[in-house]
């Protein structure tokens, strides 16, 4: 193929290729969703949003979401601060092991969790005399949770830190304040966009979470079941529609937070 | 008044013992500093009168930053002290000094504007936002940045956010100000427009200042006096005037400029270079008969006569053959060879330490002359002519005694 009087044939070849490559993998599946859930009509749809068991689920999942994504926003600034300031042995462990729930099976995560702090297992075994019990409930889901984000908001903020000039802070020093002044007014102003965006993605990643939660949340129906647990229980009764209402709106919810990160790039990075 | 503030320095320098320093604005005393094993700060003293400027020049590498940093407070120095008006504020943390530190790189705070900026220090010191806002606005009109008081400091040039980097620092009176190398990172224009801002700036301020910097020309523009450091020490420290016409040291005389270098033997009253002699009064105490010593002079002392004839007050050297010319704009630039033979200082010591010498040195007389315009149109020379050369001043450096071995 030529490049011939300034039109490039290769130029709209490829980005058609790349749309027809994307179709059959992402596209269609997106679309399938919006067509199936509303096929029968937007009022069984909203019939099927509206159950009980489905805005248990949708609130139960939002809520261990936030609090895991709280947790993991504050650490994850904090690890940051502390593995970029300073240097120290055993400092590049630190930091292959507070990144390795990235690599690690959800459900492997959730049964180590289970081990852990299931009935018989390690730590509790000692909670079981108390009458207490971890697994199977709200705080399970928040703890599978936090593991398997872990890495993310610490992953965004890290690297800001690194490349924050130093002299920043020294400059905040000289005039006059202290570290907690330092901190609050020069550090995290500029850390501003990454710990937004850590915090978006590790919701995102924490409400979609299904191989840990399902393991250590038992899945009972209107007292642990999240909302990614409930669209698989639904499709097993065979109930598709109220499967779906729910897989729609974790799929615009998805995309309104994938919209902010991207759209609101210029905002958040704002100088 | 240059000669009086220099004569004091120097007794202050030699009285470091006694225990009522003289009172300055600032001073360090004794400072050493290591990193790992290399010393990068030799006993460094000196200090700083009310309203002076001190500028510290050295290239890079000579230790001048992290003298800054120490009495800024952000490095620990390993031996001496640093009194800031009279007080010993070397273990005080950095936000306890009171010290302007105004950064190379700006260091201003991206997420604020410019007012926010120069409040800083006053916010977090929680005074009256009356009396914020009027700080802030008396030294936006000093800087003269009102109309950029809303603007971020990327919407700025770099000259203006150094302005505003001045003013932050300004805002909460500070006891000296430290300048990083304030301008390093901006172009040569910019660089010399600033320059003399901040020099009317700091008459107008009076705070006493200490600036570092590896150029020179600013060196000599901004300092009331100044101090050239090599490898951790100072080499000289006085007036612009007198580092740069007597330089103590052939370390001073070739960092600030050109400088010529010839070597020379002390007689009685005179001089010897080679076979030419050079009148000079020396003082007897300093240069003992034999000495080998060094004579510096810069290429726009040299007096070039194409005849037999010169000025009176000149000091002949001697005739030489006109190497090269090469023209430079604003003057010529003439390298010549001197006719003085093969010969070199003659010594009496051991033949170990004349290896310690850079051979170049002893053979080649070649030295560098500079004519202005009008000397230049007047006479014209060109390569291959022969002229009579001579210097209107030079210094001559101390001998360098080693007197572990010499004496021994």
């Amino acid at each position: 193929m030529r490049h011939v009087r300034g039109f490039d044939v290769v130029r709209p070849l490829s980005i058609g290729m790349l749309i027809f490559m994307m179709l059959p993998l992402v596209f269609l599946p997106l679309a399938s969703i919006f067509i199936f859930g509303t096929r029968t009509g937007l009022d069984k749809f909203w019939a099927a949003l509206m159950a009980p068991e489905a805005i248990f689920a949708l609130k139960l999942s939002l809520a261990t979401s936030f609090w895991a994504t709280v947790f993991n926003v504050i650490f994850g600034l904090f690890a940051a601060y502390v593995l970029s300031r300073y240097n120290f042995w055993g400092r590049n462990a630190l930091i292959v092991t507070i990144s390795l729930p990235t690599a690690i099976p959800t459900a492997v995560a959730g049964f180590a969790l289970l081990l852990l702090w299931g009935p018989y297992g390690t730590l509790g075994r000692l909670l079981e005399p108390h009458g207490l019990q971890l697994m199977f409930t709200a705080g399970a889901i928040i703890l599978a949770n936090i593991f398997v984000t872990f890495p993310l908001a610490f992953g965004v903020i890290k690297p800001v830190f690194d490349t924050m000039s130093r002299s920043l802070e020294e400059a905040s020093a000289t005039i006059g304040a202290t570290r907690w002044q330092t901190f609050w007014h020069v550090t995290l102003p500029s850390l501003r966009g990454a710990i937004v965006s850590g915090a978006l993605l590790t919701f995102a990643r924490a409400v979609g979470e299904f191989g840990s939660t399902i393991l250590v949340s038992g899945n009972l129906a209107g007292k642990t079941q999240t909302a990614p647990l409930y669209i698989f229980a639904k499709f097993n009764e065979g109930q598709i529609e109220a499967a779906n209402a729910i897989a729609i709106v974790l799929a615009l919810f998805s995309f309104l937070i994938f919209s902010v990160l991207f759209f609101a790039r210029d905002w958040l990075d704002v100088d | 008044m240059a000669k009086a503030k220099g004569t004091l320095i120097q007794k202050a320098q030699e009285s470091q013992s006694i225990a009522d320093p003289p009172p300055a604005a600032a001073s360090v005393v004794g400072l050493s500093k290591h990193f790992g094993k290399t010393s990068v700060l030799e006993k460094i003293s000196f200090d700083v009168a009310e309203g002076e400027v001190l500028v510290l020049l050295g290239a890079s590498g000579s230790g001048k930053t992290t003298i800054l940093r120490i009495i800024a407070g952000l490095e620990m120095p390993l031996k001496g002290k640093v009194i800031l008006h009279g007080k010993d504020v070397t273990d005080l943390p950095a936000r306890e000094r009171g010290v302007g530190v105004i950064f190379q790189s700006y260091a201003l705070f991206p997420k604020m504007t410019v007012e926010k900026n120069i409040g800083y220090g006053l916010r977090i010191r929680k005074r009256r936002r009356k009396e914020i806002r009027e700080t802030v606005n008396e030294l936006l009109a000093l800087v003269q940045l009102e109309e950029h008081r809303k603007k971020y400091p990327s919407q700025l040039s770099g000259g203006q956010q150094q302005r505003v980097a001045i003013a932050r620092t300004l805002a909460y009176k500070p006891e000296v100000l430290l300048f990083d190398e304030p301008f390093g990172a901006l172009d040569t224009q910019t660089r010399s427009h600033l320059r003399r801002e901040i020099r009317a700036l700091l008459k107008k301020v009076k705070v006493p200042s200490i600036f570092i910097t590896h150029d020179q020309e600013e060196a000599l523009e901004l300092g009331d006096r100044v101090a050239v450091l090599n490898e951790g020490h100072i080499e000289q420290i006085g007036t612009p005037f007198e580092i740069y016409n007597h330089p103590a040291t052939e370390y001073v005389a070739t960092f600030l400029g050109a400088a010529n270098i010839l070597e020379a033997t002390v007689k009685e009253d005179v001089l010897e270079v080679g076979p030419a002699q050079i009148q000079a009064s020396l003082d007897t105490a300093k240069f003992r008969p034999g000495d080998c010593v060094k004579i510096v002079f810069r290429p726009e002392d040299v007096v070039l006569s194409p005849g037999d004839l010169l000025r009176p007050g000149l000091t002949r050297i001697s005739s030489a053959l006109v190497e090269e010319i090469i023209f430079v704009g604003a003057y010529e630039r003439i390298r010549l060879r001197l006719d003085l033979g093969g010969e070199e200082c003659r010594r009496d010591e051991s033949p170990y330490l004349l290896t310690t010498e850079t051979p170049e040195r002893q053979t080649t007389k070649a030295i560098i002359a500079t004519r202005p315009k009008p000397e230049a149109s007047a006479t014209r020379l060109q390569a291959g002519d022969r002229v009579l050369v001579a210097i209107t001043s030079f210094t001559v450096l101390e001998p360098q005694r080693d007197t572990d071995v010499t004496q021994k």
